[in-house]
């Protein structure tokens, strides 16, 4: 579908924002759009991994603590940066989801013969949930598993 | 012995007008929808009389009769056609495909019961 | 009992006529045998059903109609644009008769009417034929025999001979000789006689073979037509009725004509049918689509769904008597019935899910009468009318749907000189299509007309004050000001389109069913104009509050009463919150607590007395807010788990605010504070 925002039309593609001054990148084909950075209502009793949600465009989207789930140190509730809107496939079953990104930056084509395993030194994240590295300019882009990163945790229900 | 009857139409409202017409008068009336749904019918509820329109999707009325005739189930089994008035050749089709009689639609209930007691006894 | 049956018929013939309506428009497209023949049964059904069902000036005009389909069915009529609109026009009619519930002397004027005359006479001009012909009365098939009355008949009984051979297939096709022969014995008295002629040497014989005749002397009272009567059905056997007088035969043989009119060749012919004709093989996609499907009156499926609403009630007040009874087996069968239940809740309201196709079809006729109105040559396209959307929605989407379609003829579209001159295609286009992404469904309406005017759009936005004359908008942005109230850039007010009803109005249906709606533009190319809608809509009417900085809503269903927390008659018993409400005692539960919230001391708090479970509770808020209509969404996986939360729902001023599940909350926080057996997770 035809999006006023993004063009998403080849799966080719990787989107690459920010966390923590990190370069991180999915897949664009599954984003839906990119929002500014709007305050979140919060789901009482819902965990660190998905602790609010946000209103896109009539329907209500989850918002899922990327940081916490990457073991990223948390950073308060920022009024800057962009919400990233993506699908994520779950047993086949497509779920939107949204979360927050300091910045995004591009958008690049993806040679997956490019790609590399995760150096063991920047091993500081949850394993399942890379894919692997691209090499970008100077630095080094991690390619994010999307359907682990945001698969909800066995025990969703955690009393605050 | 409770007589059985099997109405053969494309129209609900003319099934269950000869459902309630036969009922009452002592006869378990079964329905079916169209030619091929009324062969089905004819195998599993070996009815002893059989009411058949003319004009129905997937099978219509005069291949019935034919197939019904071929069939172990339809040997003997008095068939009835509905046929209009506008359409003798039906009438000798359905003859000759093997039919038994005919009554004109649109048919009044009295008509239908004389007929069924015709057949039936 | 007859009433059901012609309730029956009426739906049927809503239903026929509701498709034939499609049909007739597609014919423009294409014609094929197949409709053509599905056209014709249609119409047949309803000429034949009708006079039995008390219709009859209905079923004398649509034999008209019938005829000129028999005549197209036999290629002896042409389809052609003027036939396509006669038969529309006659299917309105068809609909007037209907409407007016059945005969009697409006259903006599409609017949009569300069309408029904009019139609009448245009389809007998292409048929040739004529309104005499429709009015043969129905009979039980006896060919027109010629029987002279003779004065003996008049004059007390008489006696008859009757021979009878039945034709060899007589038995096989179900004829019954023994009951016939008892038909003549009821008419009078007679004696038989067999006639075995014909039977061959036991070897030789088939015993399903008829091959007994019987002659039958009868005297009756009844008359000549009696004993005719009893052989009606038995047109291919050999059959001579012959008066005799008082005393022996009479030599007037020549009165009694055998009637004997079918050709005696069929008993070999009828086994050899013609293959071709057993059509078992091709059923038509459409016909097997119809019979796999069920025809249930609306207001059967709404009462349905209020007694699974209780059902659930009633399923969640069993859980709470099996908790306090503490059985380990009673609470396992009750888990295994809320499994059982929710599974029937969601089947019930997938019940409720109709493709699209259902509004989509209604569309044809619109862009059809309009293009023709308007002047301008217009073609729907339309895609994914198989998506399915709840029945609600459908039903509140048709008119903004309908109004945009105008729209876009109407302001879109160039009229097919213009578009020449630009070097379009003289036909304009509307597409209409529908999908579903996720949980939403996405309806689009799109033409390839001029599209949006962004700059009369700014000069119309800032004329009323909409925006600033020195705004800096996007054209995005100018084009989604077409959705704000008082804006209108229709120069002429046509009467097509109507005044007043703009897409400011559309705008607001759309956001109350808790969808949205976007336009997409390009001048000289097109606008496409995007709704999004939730696959499932439940709209319960709730309560909002305030807990701190968020706002809650509760399903006002459960709501008793807000009072006002007065810190002095909180009464501190064994942990319990208290409160003493007028003369009775409610346990009262702090929300922000509850909700892994810091309770902040505010002053002026309230109190939403809510009853759960049969029992009274109060539910401690910041503020209350107010009350309105909530459009329930579904959390999705990630907290649909979460005991005392029923869903989200987005605000008015676009927010997103929980909505509270009572029953849920209440019960949770009994087991917490108890810290009984069961633990929270």
């Amino acid at each position: 579908m035809k999006d006023e925002n993004m063009d998403i039309t080849s799966s080719g593609l990787l989107l690459i924002f920010r966390l923590g001054g990190e370069a991180f990148a999915l897949s664009v084909s599954w984003v839906h759009e990119i929002l500014d950075a709007q305050p979140w209502a919060p789901v009482p009793n819902s965990g660190p991994f998905a602790p609010g949600l946000i209103n896109v465009r009539g329907a209500v989207v989850p918002v899922i603590d990327i940081r916490h789930r990457l073991g990223l140190p948390h950073s308060e509730k920022d009024l800057s940066g962009r919400m990233i809107v993506f699908e994520n496939v779950i047993d086949g079953v497509p779920h939107k989801l949204a979360f927050h990104a300091d910045s995004v930056e591009q958008v690049i084509e993806y040679d997956p013969s490019s790609l590399e395993p995760v150096p063991p030194l920047g091993a500081a994240w949850p394993q399942d949930c890379l894919r692997g590295v691209i090499r970008h300019g100077q630095e080094l882009v991690i390619l994010l598993e999307t359907e682990t990163t945001f698969a909800p945790p066995a025990d969703r229900f955690a009393a605050a | 012995m409770t007589k059985t009857i099997l109405t053969i139409d494309d129209s609900k409202a003319v099934r269950d007008m000869v459902c309630f017409t036969l009922e009452p008068q002592g006869f378990r009336v079964v329905a079916a929808e169209n030619g091929a749904d009324g062969l089905q019918k004819l195998r599993s509820e070996r009815p002893d009389l059989v009411i058949t329109d003319l004009n129905m999707p997937v099978m219509n009325g005069i291949d019935f009769i034919s197939n019904a005739r071929r069939d172990a189930a339809g040997a003997g089994v008095p068939i009835v056609m509905l046929t209009t008035e506008s359409s003798p050749d039906m009438k000798a089709k359905g003859k000759a495909a093997g039919a038994t009689g005919w009554i004109n639609k649109p048919f009044d209930t009295q008509k239908l019961i004389a007929v069924t007691k015709k057949l039936l006894g | 009992m007859i009433e059901q049956a012609t309730e029956a018929f009426v739906l049927e013939a809503r239903e026929l006529l509701a498709e034939l309506e499609t049909f007739f428009l597609e014919l423009e497209d294409e014609v094929s045998a197949a409709r053509i023949d599905e056209i014709f049964r249609a119409l047949h059904t309803v000429k034949g059903s009708g006079s039995m069902f008390g219709y009859t000036a209905l079923s004398r005009f649509t034999h008209h109609f019938e005829n000129a389909y028999d005549l197209v069915r036999d290629g002896q009529l042409e389809v052609e644009r003027n036939l396509i609109d006669l038969s529309l026009s006659a299917r309105d009619l068809m609909i007037s008769f209907l409407d007016l519930g059945g005969d009697g002397p409006e259903a006599e004027a409609l017949l009569e009417s300069e309408d029904v005359m009019r139609i009448v006479s245009q389809l007998t001009g292409l048929t040739g034929q004529h309104e005499n012909e429709a009015e043969t009365k129905g009979a039980t098939g006896t060919e027109p025999v010629q029987s002279t009355p003779s004065q003996a008949e008049q004059a007390g009984r008489t006696r008859f001979r009757v021979r009878f051979r039945p034709a060899v297939d007589a038995l096989r096709n179900g004829m019954r000789p023994d009951l016939l022969l008892r038909e003549l014995e009821d008419l009078g008295s007679t004696s038989v006689e067999l006639d075995v002629s014909a039977v061959p040497r036991l070897t030789d014989l088939d015993p399903t073979d008829a091959l007994i005749g019987w002659v039958l002397e009868v005297e009756t009272s009844e008359g000549r037509e009696a004993i005719e009567d009893v052989f009606i059905f038995a047109d291919d056997a050999d059959l001579s009725i012959e008066e005799l007088g008082c005393e022996g035969p009479l030599a007037e043989t020549a009165n009694t004509p055998s009637v004997d009119a079918a050709s005696p060749a069929p008993a070999v012919s009828a086994k050899k049918t013609d293959p071709a004709a057993q059509s078992v093989a091709t059923p038509k996609a459409t016909a097997m689509a119809k019979s796999e499907s069920i025809r249930v009156t609306s207001s059967r499926l709404d009462d349905m769904m209020d007694a699974l609403g209780e059902l659930v009630i009633a399923q969640a007040r069993l859980e709470a008597v099996s908790e306090e009874m503490g059985s380990p087996t009673l609470e396992t069968v009750v888990e295994d019935m809320q499994r059982l239940v929710m599974g029937l809740r969601d089947a019930t309201l997938s019940i409720r899910m109709l493709p699209v196709e259902s509004v989509f079809g209604k569309f044809r006729r619109v862009v059809r009468d309009l293009s023709a109105d308007l002047g301008k040559d217009v073609r729907l396209l339309t895609e994914g009318g198989e998506t399915e959307i709840d029945k609600n929605v459908i039903d509140r989407i048709s008119e903004p749907l309908v109004h945009m379609i105008r729209n876009s003829i109407d302001h879109g579209l160039e009229t097919a000189q213009e578009r020449t001159e630009l070097g379009k295609p003289a036909q304009g286009t509307v597409w209409l299509s529908a999908c579903q992404e996720g949980g939403e469904i996405l309806v689009s309406i799109e033409d390839n007309g001029k599209g949006l005017d962004a700059e009369a759009i700014r000069a119309r936005a800032v004329e009323r004050e909409l925006i600033d004359a020195n705004a800096e908008l996007s054209v995005q942005d100018l084009h989604q000001l077409i959705f704000e109230p008082g804006f209108s850039t229709a120069k002429i007010v046509s009467a097509v389109s109507g005044r007043g009803v703009g897409m400011d109005a559309v705008k607001t249906t759309i956001d109350a069913l808790g969808g949205s709606i976007t336009v997409l533009s390009r001048a000289g190319q097109g606008t496409r104009i995007t709704l999004r809608l939730p696959v499932t809509m439940a709209i319960i009417d709730g309560l909002r509050v305030r807990l701190g900085d968020s706002v809650y809503v509760i399903p006002l269903s459960a709501v008793e009463e807000c009072v006002e927390m007065d810190e002095a008659e909180n009464l501190r018993e064994s942990g319990r919150s208290l409160l003493q409400i007028r003369d009775e005692t409610v346990p009262y539960l702090e929300l922000e607590e509850l909700f892994g919230q810091q309770a902040r001391p505010e002053a002026g708090r309230r109190i939403v007395v809510v009853r759960v479970d049969g029992v009274r509770a109060g539910l401690v808020v910041d503020d209350i807010l107010g009350q309105s209509q909530t459009v329930i969404k579904g959390l999705s996986i990630y907290h649909r788990d979460i005991p005392g939360l029923g869903g989200a729902t987005i605000l008015g001023d676009g927010r997103v605010a929980l909505i509270i599940d009572v029953v849920t909350l209440i019960r949770w926080a009994e087991t917490r504070r108890g810290q009984g057996p069961r633990k929270a997770a």
